[in-house]
């Protein structure tokens, strides 16, 4: 293969960028489902509980991945500092508030008891509403961040953080169905799962809908056109994100939804904690997917076009080529 | 006025009335015929590691065969008067200075590379380590040790680099490296500010046209069309 077909694919935001993507979503969708359920009271208490044993640690882990991307991770703090002045600055105050309420959520919550009282309740209820709304503000800044990106037509849709706000919440509902699956086993309560099959079904067709109004948009210009080209030629996003992580999950939520009564808990389980599982892997390969099907746009000049911008890491001579000294 | 056409001044350095030149670059392409020559120029006089390439030559086709026409286009920072790198750089080391160069504080960047994302000319890199230009693992040339400590002095390691137009050489008065090595004397730079200087009367006689305008980033270095 030659080396230079790539030329014009990004090459700098790789597997790191898209883990912390996929890290920053899970958090953020977790947590929302969790403090929804939280707040109305209803599905499972459970899903609260495990939203979040989850989205802290998601978040953390996510930004350490992004820590070990960064050229100069010991100038990381100085994105803090001028908030406002550009989407990650922005993003960096989102994420940090996010974390912090969060972590403070999960804290009263599991371990002082707080929700027992009244008075606790209450703190615990403005926690959630504001650690939602930064939840929300999470999950879209994983997609504002692709998007404000001008020297990358694909990304530059409004349609991105839609795709990402929707993938977080799906991944999150799937971490949730995973931690409850993996905790309870065949002791889970019929019920509950049933109706987060339901909304994991629902939520799973949000994203194919999301998924295929982005990549027709792209179509229309020639520039995002050659990435959408370029991803549909991707075999794993072909097959391991849109046939595994997003067909085969739909079919067993909706399986598991219609059968949940008569079957057994440990088949239904089983459904449910392999559907979690290709979506939550799916939710990986469409961030790496989009990340590197980035291409440049064309430059035009006196009616040339100049399709290919050599990038970095231009491949070096083939060993053999230079005589050993 | 006299009616006779003002002999085109440089003006690099801030003049007596301590007015701020607006440093520009005009590439002629009818004169430009690819030969790589500002881009080893630039290679030379800024250090940069291998796939590192601030002076960059694309090549376009136009037409269909057998009357195909093969343009070379060379390409660097536009130096832009509106440049998207500076609006996602989120801690500052992105600046435009008053010249209108924009430079990267390496002290300042965290190599998040968003600005890399954020440049649709492609002209930013980011370095995290000096690979050698020969294969096998072959220990650095004296002239790749030279070469590797000169740009880790001046350029930093694992954060975004660009062209500055040789803004040392400028300030000494002399033109960046690629605009002083063209065999074709395809380029001219000077202050875009000054009606009279030779990047000014250029770009006015011939039209001179920015890449992509539908960017929006209002880019400093001007082609004179090929045609």
């Amino acid at each position: 293969m030659n080396p230079n077909a790539n030329g014009q694919m990004q090459r700098e935001w790789g597997w790191w960028i898209a883990i912390y993507l996929f890290l920053g979503g899970i958090g953020g969708g977790a947590y929302t489902i969790g403090a929804f359920n939280w707040l109305v009271g209803g599905v499972a208490g459970e899903s609260t509980t495990v939203s979040l044993w989850i989205g802290f640690p998601a978040l953390a882990i996510g930004s350490l991945c992004l820590l070990v991307d960064l050229g100069s991770p010991t100038k990381a703090f100085l994105a803090g500092m001028r908030p406002g002045t550009s989407w990650i600055a922005r993003g960096t105050w989102i994420i940090s508030i996010f974390m912090v309420l969060a972590f403070l959520h999960f804290v009263l919550h599991l371990f002082t008891g707080t929700g027992q009282t009244s008075g606790g309740r209450t703190l615990l209820n403005v926690i959630a509403i504001l650690g939602i709304v930064f939840a929300v503000g999470t999950m879209a800044y994983t997609g504002v961040l692709l998007s404000a990106s001008k020297g990358i037509p694909f990304w530059r849709s409004g349609v991105v953080p839609v795709v990402f706000v929707v993938s977080a919440l799906v991944t999150g509902h799937f971490t949730i169905m995973l931690g409850i699956a993996l905790t309870s086993g065949s002791a889970a309560v019929p019920d509950p799962l049933r109706i987060m099959a339901f909304e994991a079904a629902v939520l799973v067709a949000l994203e194919v809908l999301a998924i295929v109004f982005f990549l027709q948009a792209a179509f229309r210009l020639p520039d995002p056109r050659e990435s959408a080209e370029r991803i549909l030629r991707n075999r794993m996003f072909v097959i391991g994100y849109f046939l595994l992580g997003l067909a085969v999950p739909l079919v067993l939520m909706v399986v598991a939804y219609r059968t949940m009564p008569q079957q057994s808990p440990t088949g239904a389980v089983t459904l449910l904690g392999i559907g979690a599982v290709l979506g939550l892997v799916g939710g990986v390969i469409l961030r790496q997917a989009i990340l590197a099907s980035g291409a440049l746009p064309t430059l035009n000049m006196g009616g040339f076009e100049f399709r290919r911008i050599a990038r970095p890491k231009d491949p070096k001579p083939a060993p053999g080529l230079m005589p050993p000294v | 006025m006299s009616g006779v056409a003002a002999e085109p001044t440089l003006n690099r350095g801030p003049s007596v009335e301590a007015t701020m030149p607006r440093y520009g670059m005009v590439i002629d392409l009818k004169r430009c015929y690819g030969c790589y020559t500002c881009v080893m120029a630039c290679k030379t006089a800024n250090h940069t590691p291998p796939g590192v390439f601030w002076a960059r030559l694309l090549k376009g086709e136009s037409g269909q065969f057998p009357n195909v026409v093969r343009q070379s286009l060379p390409v660097l920072c536009m130096q832009c008067d509106e440049p998207s790198c500076l609006e996602v750089c989120p801690t500052g080391a992105t600046m435009k200075l008053e010249d209108g160069i924009v430079v990267v504080d390496h002290d300042k960047c965290m190599g998040c590379k968003a600005c890399i994302m954020a440049c649709p000319y492609g002209a930013r890199y980011s370095v995290d380590e000096w690979e050698s230009y020969f294969p096998d693992g072959l220990p650095l040339s004296p002239y790749e040790e030279f070469t590797k400590k000169a740009w880790e002095e001046k350029s930093g390691v694992g954060v975004a680099t660009k062209c500055d137009f040789c803004r040392d050489r400028v300030q000494e008065g002399r033109d960046p490296a690629c605009v002083e090595a063209c065999p074709a004397k395809a380029r001219t730079f000077g202050d875009l500010d000054d009606p009279n200087s030779e990047v000014s009367m250029l770009i006015k006689k011939y039209r001179g046209q920015v890449l992509n305008p539908e960017f929006g980033n209002k880019p400093k270095v001007y082609y004179l069309p090929p045609r």
